[in-house]
């Protein structure tokens, strides 16, 4: 019993990093109606910059600005130069368009830092609590809490705040809002901006707790994915949840030994049920 | 007049020792005769992984280094080779196809440098058949040490996973462990099953975690290995793998109560400082060859083959060092050939009958035991451990105790 509680333990950090992806790739959805597939890979060029900044000698808290801001960036350029003319294609050609640009940023990672291992350490890492016989250690509490606060940082944007106003009628109307005189593609470049934010803190904590390698970081936009569509594609809270829980679940499947191989097919699976039982409910929302 | 004699004179000396430097640095392969060889070329084939998950080409591209140094120098007696050099992409279909064009279009007289993770079980049969000898540089797959005309330089998983487990036994007395590897078939179970089988015969236990590669949860996998109370962690992963179940290792603490150690996968000269200090002279790793830096004659030669016939950004790694020892000793037994007579029957038994390969960057002469239904001529070999970001060997050259190795070592009874 007490092994599985340890599992618990150390699936809510990741489940928490999964947490934060998958709000940060509804807040965007909301606004735009574009899954971003390169979640990932905009978190792991963040990422990788931290990590050639502090080989250089630069400071810590230097080298996880410069990360987020890396990915900020990216993905504000993104939705500014390309999005914007992809605006009145299917929604499936607006997403499958992000994935383009993941492969563009992965073969980059690739060319540029090549497959040497690295290690992003954060001085979080050495603070730990032992809980259950495994150890949490302060940057999966930090991931825990960010997701918390991130949640409720958004909501409250989205309910309280004039651009949060405006996003929300453009989640709701996209050329209504234009008529309306909302300015639709400065609007969505926010949002793709505040989606680069969440990309690049992510980046930065997966990197410190999976593993700094341009593939991996880019694909773990899977699991953030299977997070948003149990949340609709709509509920911060309920995405939060399901990030955490998939988190948990892959980690607890350790236990049990004919799956613990492939335990990580857990948030492809958990995507694929979400899909199929939550069909008729994505194809109401869908708007467009 | 005098400073002009004696910058002269320094001058001259300058000269002479940078002569002797340049000398002593000047790679010797083939003939070394310094005569470009003009002759009808000699086709040579390999299959290396090149292109997907990880890239394996170092070691045909250290055998074109020493291919082409052979024909700069004189070449088969004459007779350039001329090494031609396939990328399977990580596809079975892709390397039958280039195994069929290799050996069936461009007649290729003998396959050298292969390392792939996916040819051996492709093309493994079809070379026995057309009677092609693989001289290969790196195997992983147990595909790889069961063929008949397949023989690689390295030892592979298997039986380098199970020496720094013996390693560990002999220095801590650990009992106990767990062996993390791979679910991949006939890698990772079968290289843990070698700690396994050991382990029962000799009062020990081993038991085996499988763990998909592309698993994001490394914690998880420590505190399953951790549940088993283990003595020692032996790690039977690809680095990119292994250096996450690491720090996660560290993570729980497991660093300063239990004994890690890896396969020589893990033997890489960027691993110990991408660790850290709280790894240091704490993880142990096997190496398949001499230490990368080692001052030896041959491993010098191959880094001057190397600096001299490959560009900058071809990694000097353990698969480069196979890679060259598989070029250095089809040259050598196909120099003792009639040069008009190089064919793939001839090149064949010349491959088959190298009884005693010396190199220092092997632990032990390489045989190819033509008697053999399979080859596996490198099963002596060294350990390291971290010390201040870089490895220091710990251990002399110790034949692996595998009980799968009974046939080898029968055999390699009848050659002294």
């Amino acid at each position: 019993m007490s092994i599985l509680l340890a599992f618990v333990v150390s699936g809510l950090g990741i489940g928490a990093v999964y947490a934060l992806s998958g709000v940060g790739l509804v807040v965007l959805y909301r606004a735009t109606g574009v899954i971003n597939f390169a979640f990932g890979a905009l978190g792991a060029l963040g990422a990788f910059v931290a990590w050639n900044l502090i080989e250089l000698g630069h400071a810590n808290a230097l080298a996880w600005l410069a990360a987020i801001l890396v990915a900020a960036t990216g993905s504000y350029a993104y939705g500014r130069l390309i999005a914007p003319r992809l605006a009145f294609r299917d929604p499936v050609v607006r997403s499958v368009g992000t994935l383009g640009f993941a492969l563009v940023l992965l073969g980059f990672i690739g060319w540029y830092w090549g497959e040497v291992p690295r290690r992003l350490n954060l001085p979080t890492d050495k603070t730990f609590f032992t809980i259950f016989g495994a150890r949490l250690n302060m940057t999966r509490i930090i991931a825990l809490t960010l997701a918390l606060a991130m949640v409720a940082a958004i909501s409250l944007l989205l309910a309280r705040t004039r651009v949060g106003l405006y996003l929300r009628s453009l989640a709701d109307d996209r050329d209504l809002s234009a008529i309306l005189g909302i300015r639709v593609v400065r609007l969505e470049a926010f949002a793709w901006g505040i989606s680069g934010v969440f990309a690049g803190i992510c980046g930065l904590l997966l990197a410190n707790l999976v593993r700094l390698q341009g593939m991996q970081l880019t694909f773990l936009v899977v699991p953030a994915i299977a997070a948003a569509i149990l949340g609709q594609l709509r509920s911060l809270p309920a995405t939060a949840i399901a990030g955490i829980a998939i988190g948990v679940t892959e980690a607890c499947l350790t236990a049990v030994p004919a799956i613990a191989p492939y335990r990580t097919a857990a948030p492809f699976v958990i995507a694929l049920v979400a899909v199929a039982t939550m069909r008729a409910s994505l194809l109401t929302m869908d708007r467009r | 007049m005098k400073h002009l004699i004696l910058a002269g004179a320094a001058t001259a000396v300058f000269a002479l020792s940078a002569g002797v430097a340049s000398a002593a640095d000047a790679p010797k392969c083939g003939l070394a005769n310094g005569q470009a060889a003009t002759g009808t070329p000699i086709n040579i084939g390999s299959i290396v992984s090149k292109t997907g998950p990880d890239d394996f080409s170092a070691s045909a591209q250290a055998a074109k280094a020493y291919f082409d140094c052979v024909n700069a120098n004189g070449g088969i007696n004459g007779r350039p080779v001329n090494y031609i050099i396939g990328d399977d992409q990580w596809s079975p279909e892709i390397a039958a196809q280039l195994a069929a064009k290799l050996v069936d279009d461009e007649k290729v007289v003998a396959m050298v440098g292969n390392s792939s993770f996916v040819e051996c079980a492709a093309n493994a049969n079809s070379y026995a058949e057309k009677g092609v000898i693989a001289i290969a540089g790196v195997g992983v797959p147990r595909e790889c040490f069961t063929a008949w005309t397949y023989a690689p330089l390295n030892a592979g998983p298997r039986l380098s996973t199970l020496a720094v487990a013996e390693h560990i036994n002999k220095t801590s007395g650990a009992k106990k462990f767990v062996c993390i590897a791979p679910n991949i078939p006939n890698v990772g179970a079968w290289a843990c099953d070698g700690v396994t089988v050991w382990a029962n015969e000799n009062g020990a236990e081993s038991s085996t975690i499988l763990i998909d590669p592309g698993s994001s949860d490394a914690t998880s996998v420590v505190l399953q290995a951790a549940s088993m109370s283990p003595d020692a962690i032996i790690l039977s992963l690809p680095k990119g793998v292994m250096l996450p179940v690491l720090v996660a290792a560290e993570e729980q603490g497991l660093n300063e109560t239990i004994k890690f150690g890896s396969a020589a996968s893990g033997y890489s000269l960027d691993v110990p400082g991408a660790l850290g200090e709280a790894w240091n002279g704490k993880f142990v790793v096997n190496m398949e060859f001499q230490p990368l830096d080692a001052e030896t004659p041959d491993n010098m030669n191959w880094r001057a083959v190397m600096d001299a016939h490959a560009g900058k950004d071809v990694p000097r790694d353990t698969f480069a060092q196979a890679g060259y020892l598989s070029a250095r000793l089809a040259t050598e037994a196909m120099l003792k050939l009639d040069p008009a007579k190089i064919e793939r029957d001839s090149v064949a038994t010349a491959l088959s009958e190298v009884k005693t390969f010396e190199s220092d960057i092997l632990c032990a002469p390489w045989y190819y035991g033509a008697e053999l239904s399979r080859h596996n001529a490198n099963n002596t070999l060294r350990n390291a451990i971290t010390d201040n970001g870089s490895w220091k060997t710990v251990s002399e050259c110790a034949a692996v105790n595998d009980p799968e190795l009974t046939d080898i070592r029968a055999f390699e009874a009848t050659l002294r």
